[in-house]
């Protein structure tokens, strides 16, 4: 077993809503792993608390060994923890270029007396930076407009922008939460290359999501929950085929 | 693709030029307002000019709403005097240390920030405005209180040798050391915000969640920019009094406060050169207005008004705006 994630028994309600009940799951390094269930299937509570967003109430959450419980987001991007939002949460008055930069947060080896006086550590950083933010533009196809606004963009190109963005951290786990929502049909398959081409690269995805034909095509494994609960998991193939799946998706909303 | 990939290149000619020009004024403006009384205007100028630039560290860069950056004007001051009058401090060594007291209640005041948001720090940054002037009014046997300090010495003259000695006793020269401090303070923090240090502190502006999935810890850096920000206040409030030559709580009433979030306003927050214009027009701009008598106050008003309604860029977004219509073709990079 190489699992690089593991939650045991995670427990979140909010009030009287049980957002999450004693879910379990094991994410395999350098796999696709889908997290899918109808609306309100308490996904992507799961997703803030595998970030760290949200804090449960109860569960165990260990990553590469080392346990999660209480660390804050910031700390959880620290360990190599990425991820993208729902709801699209760009630096918006930010260029492309800008918000892509912020990224590089944790990477930068510059002595901190040359942030007031610049000198050779820190250009050779700043170069360095825009080199690798202008590749990861490149990477989701939005080189050429590196110097517009990011609120400027178009829904989906949003949605890649923050893709490039959450890459920055230079993450081990890349979580994404609904990444195909808005994306029209080219965009979609753009999206699909994209997210192989990252397993090459050695990082681990975790994608929630609707869009089942981007679900088939792309994960190794399948979890797939129904009102906070474990409902089944297994590879597509065996998820598109279990009738509890089936009933739930179509005794909800038709995915 | 990459516009600048040459490293040999340290810093663009335009903004070499840009720091010859604002050496050039702060050295010419005493020689051309030649008056003792327009000096001394100058030398509010460049002390507002700091402060100015101090909270647009926390309000432009940072997005926290400061509404109490007259605290730590006030707390640089009495902290100078009082050392250098009842603990026989050295100036230079008071103004250091008076600069750190005020970061330290900087750092205070940022505890707050990292619970409260938007209004409510406002709030709550008004309400340590009020406490400090309270605890200048009240504590008599340290402040004085309302009766003030008086008969406060200028900054020691400095003695270089093979050099006339530099005395601050004209704001001549009072106002080529501030002015000079202002100059370097905007120097530094001019390179800081375009360092990753601004990268994250704008990141932190647009919208925490996010920044916290970056690996960002919006607590320590909304800390550093409030401690930096108080120091540079408390920096700016140490050479208020020699100049003046009293001292009384009433000069940091929480009035102040506003008067420094309109320079950052009316000159344009978020930019480096905005927050500068700023605090020049609403120093010279009440002066300019004065033989308009009663209706000064109005004018002063009414063309706040204006400015926050038609221009929430500030007179920036109106250079801005002109400087497009006459060249269809520039360049696109704003930082804002």
């Amino acid at each position: 077993m190489s699992a690089l994630l593991q939650a045991r028994d995670l427990h979140k309600r909010f009030g009287g809503v049980r957002a999450v009940q004693g879910i379990s799951l094991e994410v395999e390094a350098d796999s696709v792993f889908a997290l899918i269930g109808p609306n309100g299937a308490g996904k992507s509570t799961m997703m803030n608390l595998l970030s760290g967003t949200y804090q449960p109430d109860a569960g165990e959450l260990v990553f590469g060994g080392v346990s999660l419980a209480g660390l804050p987001a910031y700390r959880r991007a620290r360990l190599g923890i990425a991820r993208t939002f729902q709801k699209i949460r760009l630096f918006r008055q930010l260029s492309l270029l800008d918000n892509v930069l912020a990224g590089f947060h944790l990477h930068h080896k510059v002595p901190a007396w040359q942030y007031l006086f610049p000198a050779a550590a820190f250009w050779r950083d700043w170069r360095t930076c825009r080199e690798e933010a202008m590749a990861l533009l490149d990477f989701v196809g939005l080189a050429d407009r590196a110097h517009e606004r990011a609120g400027a963009l178009a829904y989906g190109q949003q949605r890649l922008l923050e893709i490039a963005r959450a890459l920055a951290t230079r993450p081990r786990l890349f979580m994404l939460d609904e990444p195909a929502a808005g994306l029209n049909g080219g965009e979609v398959e753009f999206l699909l290359g994209r997210l192989r081409e990252m397993g090459t690269r050695g990082i681990t995805v975790v994608v929630v999501e609707h869009n089942m034909e981007l679900v088939m095509n792309v994960a190794d494994h399948v979890f797939v929950m129904d009102h906070g609960e474990y409902l089944f998991q297994g590879t597509p193939a065996e998820v598109q085929a279990n009738p509890a799946v089936i009933a739930a998706y179509l005794g909800g909303e038709f995915a | 693709m990459m516009a600048r990939t040459d490293q040999a290149f340290m810093m663009p000619p335009s903004r070499w030029v840009g720091y010859l020009v604002a050496l050039a004024l702060i050295v010419a403006a005493p020689l051309v307002l030649g008056t003792p009384y327009w000096r001394g205007i100058l030398v509010v100028c460049a002390m507002n000019v700091l402060l100015a630039l101090s909270l647009n560290l926390v309000l432009g860069y940072t997005g926290q709403l400061n509404l109490g950056q007259s605290a730590f004007f006030a707390i640089g001051a009495y902290v100078s005097v009082i050392l250098v009058r009842s603990h026989g401090w050295n100036f230079w060594l008071a103004m250091v240390a008076a600069s750190a007291a005020a970061g330290v209640a900087g750092l205070l005041l940022a505890a707050f920030a990292v619970r409260l948001r938007g209004h409510y720090l406002g709030i709550a940054s008004l309400g340590f405005a009020v406490i400090t002037y309270q605890v200048l009014v009240n504590w008599e046997r340290v402040t004085e209180g309302v009766r003030g300090i008086y008969g406060i010495m200028p900054p020691p003259p400095i003695v270089l040798p093979g050099l006339p000695e530099i005395s601050f006793g004209n704001s001549l020269a009072l106002f080529w050391l501030v002015g000079g401090i202002a100059f370097v303070v905007y120097w530094m923090l001019d390179n800081l915000v375009r360092s990753p240090v601004g990268e994250t502190l704008r990141a932190l502006r647009e919208d925490e969640v996010s920044a916290a999935s970056l690996g960002i810890n919006g607590a320590r850096w909304k800390a550093f920019a409030f401690g930096l920000a108080s120091t540079i206040a408390g920096l700016a409030g140490c050479f208020y009094p020699g100049f003046v030559g009293t001292l009384v709580p009433d000069a940091f009433n929480i009035v102040e406060s506003f008067t420094m979030l309109a320079m950052v306003i009316v000159g344009g927050m978020g930019t480096m050169i905005g927050p500068v214009i700023g605090a020049v027009v609403l120093t010279f701009l009440p002066e300019l207005l004065r033989s308009a008598g009663e209706l000064r106050l109005m004018i002063y008003g009414i063309a706040l008004t204006l400015v926050v309604l038609f221009m929430p860029g500030g007179i920036l977004q109106l250079v801005q705006i002109v400087r497009t219509r006459l060249a269809p073709r520039a360049d696109g990079g704003g930082s804002r």
